[in-house]
């Protein structure tokens, strides 16, 4: 079975700061494989070990993108393919579905694509379905639950109350929740042995067509949420301190 | 430091050691230092990641990656839980005695089972009466028939009673060899555990007695007499890992220390804004860099195969003695919070042994000192 798997180099939430108005600085920031898509690699590879076949690691980013692409690989990927897309080409969900598309039908006989629930960093989750759209292909979203067998993808998809099974025929695209797997550790080794192995560049200008799609979509502005902390004071004896406290939590409606 | 692409290899080798480390290893670091949890639970982690791997030669079964980034490979998983490194550079040092000094069938028979972790070794050099002054042990080890017999005492062994294979060094009549000696060797005792230590409770360390300990002709590594410069050379390689160990302690104390400063508010504002927090943070940070580059400089020495002895002494010197300032230091700023918490003295008590194994600060200076007088020591 021949299997891409779609990550995105996300910028590490855990190491970004925010400057005094809010607005996250992206300059320079970290980035790292979207958490959510550490998912998407282990299914793709597990499904690889169960029925065979290869598993294309597919991005499209900068430069720094190439890391999201080894540690996929390092888990189990095959192949890597970076669409080269620096900054100010960097298209919007849309876009990015259409290229991604593109690449996919280059690189031929495709039977499942794999990608997460969103991304780590933006989580707008419209990619996948959008790659689905492009390829003609039955999207089965938010998947915990994952199962290939003669041709045919299986998935359950958990709601509130409830869960929703779903099958397709094959080729189709399936996102995957953090429920479906647990990420495994790739091995010193295997991290080593993925960072030596080459990866396909592909020009952003080489997958555009006349039919590439201009939303015209811009981003005005983006804010970090910040936790304020009301740093309440409470003074007096031990016992008038308890006692204000417990009246304080009462008044937040935490007791 | 060694080229755009292999320092990229490198790079994301130690990015995804560290994230192993942080969800798999530092969470379990403080329960081993209070005596509970499984102390071979984080070494099997790491056991499994290859960490043993790194600096040994493909051929040999080993990734073949540069000592330095073993080094700095170490200095990761110090700072996440400090027995474990040190239990894991001391089983180290054994393979690394196995590929250097062993016979192609020693290397067959025993490097695989070490560089997977399959099996444990211990070093047992230091003895009850001898720890610096190595040269003059007492355990003995004659022939007799096909074998030797080996007779004696080694003192604060690490990983001692967990063990399969035990490096053990004896007087011979023609000098000193290195035995490998099987755990399951019936004349191989291992003591009570030594449970009042004062850190590196995440690791065993107890007496291994040899009471009249038979083994083959072929548990001798290398050539009989030759005991004694091999445990010289592996000890100088095994300094610079002690070293960058305690650059990883020193860090793992200066996060808390620096996090606490941040946050604590005391005279109208914060820790951290007070001269003297920030001489002890300036001060830290320096001596941190400090360290790894000496004990980088020794290992880059090693990687090109020239004489490195005197550096290696110089970073284990440098790099012990400031973990325990910047340890000392933590504490003294988390004033009685520091006193009080195992989360933070734990590492000034980790740090302490580094002055003094692996070669005390005073015999290292010693040896330093000769170099630079051009005697040998």
């Amino acid at each position: 079975m021949n299997i891409v798997v779609l990550v995105k180099s996300a910028v590490n939430e855990a190491e970004l700061r925010a400057d005094p108005a809010g607005h996250p600085m992206l300059a320079g920031a970290a980035a790292k494989i979207s958490n959510f898509d550490m998912n998407g690699v282990e299914e793709a590879v597990k499904q690889k070990e169960k029925s065979g076949g290869t598993v294309i690691v597919l991005t499209l980013g900068g430069a720094d993108a190439k890391k999201a692409i080894k540690e996929a690989m390092a888990m189990g990927g095959t192949r890597g393919v970076h669409i080269l897309a620096e900054p100010p080409d960097a298209p919007d969900s849309l876009g990015t579905a259409y290229l991604l598309a593109k690449a996919i039908k280059r690189i031929g006989e495709v039977d499942l694509v794999v990608c997460s629930e969103g991304a780590s960093d933006t989580y707008q989750g419209q990619v996948g379905a959008m790659v689905a759209e492009f390829l003609d292909m039955p999207f089965l979203a938010y998947a915990k639950k994952v199962e290939v067998v003669d041709g045919r993808i299986k998935c359950e998809h958990g709601f509130d109350g409830g869960v929703r099974v779903l099958e397709a025929k094959l080729p189709a695209v399936v996102s995957v929740v953090s429920e479906a797997n647990v990420p495994r550790y790739p091995t010193l080794l295997q991290v080593m042995v993925a960072g030596r192995k080459a990866i396909e560049d592909v020009p952003i200008a080489s997958l555009k067509g006349p039919d590439y799609p201009e939303t015209g979509m811009e981003v005005l502005d983006v804010t970090l949420q910040s936790a304020n902390r009301k740093r309440v004071l409470l003074d007096g004896s031990p016992e008038d301190a308890s006692r204000k406290l417990v009246d304080a939590l009462k008044k937040e409606g935490v007791l | 430091m060694y080229g755009d692409e292999a320092a990229e290899v490198y790079g994301a080798l130690l990015r995804s050691l560290s994230v192993v480390l942080d969800e798999r290893v530092s969470p379990l670091s403080l329960a081993l230092d209070q005596g509970k949890g499984e102390i071979d639970k984080p070494r099997r982690v790491l056991f499994e990641q290859g960490v043993c791997k790194l600096p040994h030669a493909s051929v040999l079964g080993g990734m073949g990656v540069p000592f330095g980034v073993y080094a700095l490979a170490m200095e990761l998983v110090g700072a996440a839980d400090a027995s474990t490194a040190m239990s894991l550079g001391i089983h180290n040092t054994v393979a690394e005695a196995v590929a250097k000094f062993g016979s192609m069938e020693q290397k067959k028979r025993l490097l695989p089972a070490l560089l997977s972790g399959k099996k444990l070794a211990a070093f047992a050099l230091t003895e009850p009466s001898s720890g610096s002054d190595a040269r003059s042990m007492r355990t003995t080890a004659f022939r007799r028939g096909g074998n030797y017999v080996v007779e004696g005492s080694k003192m604060f062994i690490t990983n001692a009673g967990e063990a399969d294979v035990y490096l053990v060094f004896a007087a011979t009549g023609t000098g000193h060899g290195a035995f490998l000696v099987e755990g399951t060797n019936p004349g191989l005792k291992v003591g009570k555990a030594l449970r009042e230590k004062l850190g590196m409770r995440g690791s065993h360390t107890a007496e291994v007695r040899l009471v009249k300990c038979t083994v083959a002709d072929d548990s001798l590594l290398g050539p009989e007499g030759a005991g004694f410069e091999q445990a010289k050379q592996l000890l100088d390689s095994s300094r610079i890992i002690m070293g960058m160990i305690c650059v990883g302690i020193a860090r793992a104390a200066y996060v808390k220390a620096l996090a606490y400063a941040k946050g604590r508010d005391l005279f109208g504002k914060k820790l951290s804004d007070m001269q003297l927090t920030r001489e002890k943070v300036a001060n830290a940070a320096i001596e941190m860099s400090g360290a790894r580059l000496l004990c980088m400089h020794a290992a880059r020495l090693k990687e090109a195969g020239k004489p490195y002895s005197s550096e290696a002494a110089q970073g284990k010197v440098f790099a012990t003695e400031m973990a325990v300032r910047t340890c000392d230091a933590t504490v003294q700023l988390l004033g009685g919070y520091g006193y009080t918490s195992d989360d933070v003295h734990r590492h000034l008590r980790d740090a302490r042994l580094l002055t003094i194994g692996e070669g005390a600060s005073e015999v290292l200076r010693m040896l330093i000192a000769s170099q630079e007088l051009g005697r040998e020591s």
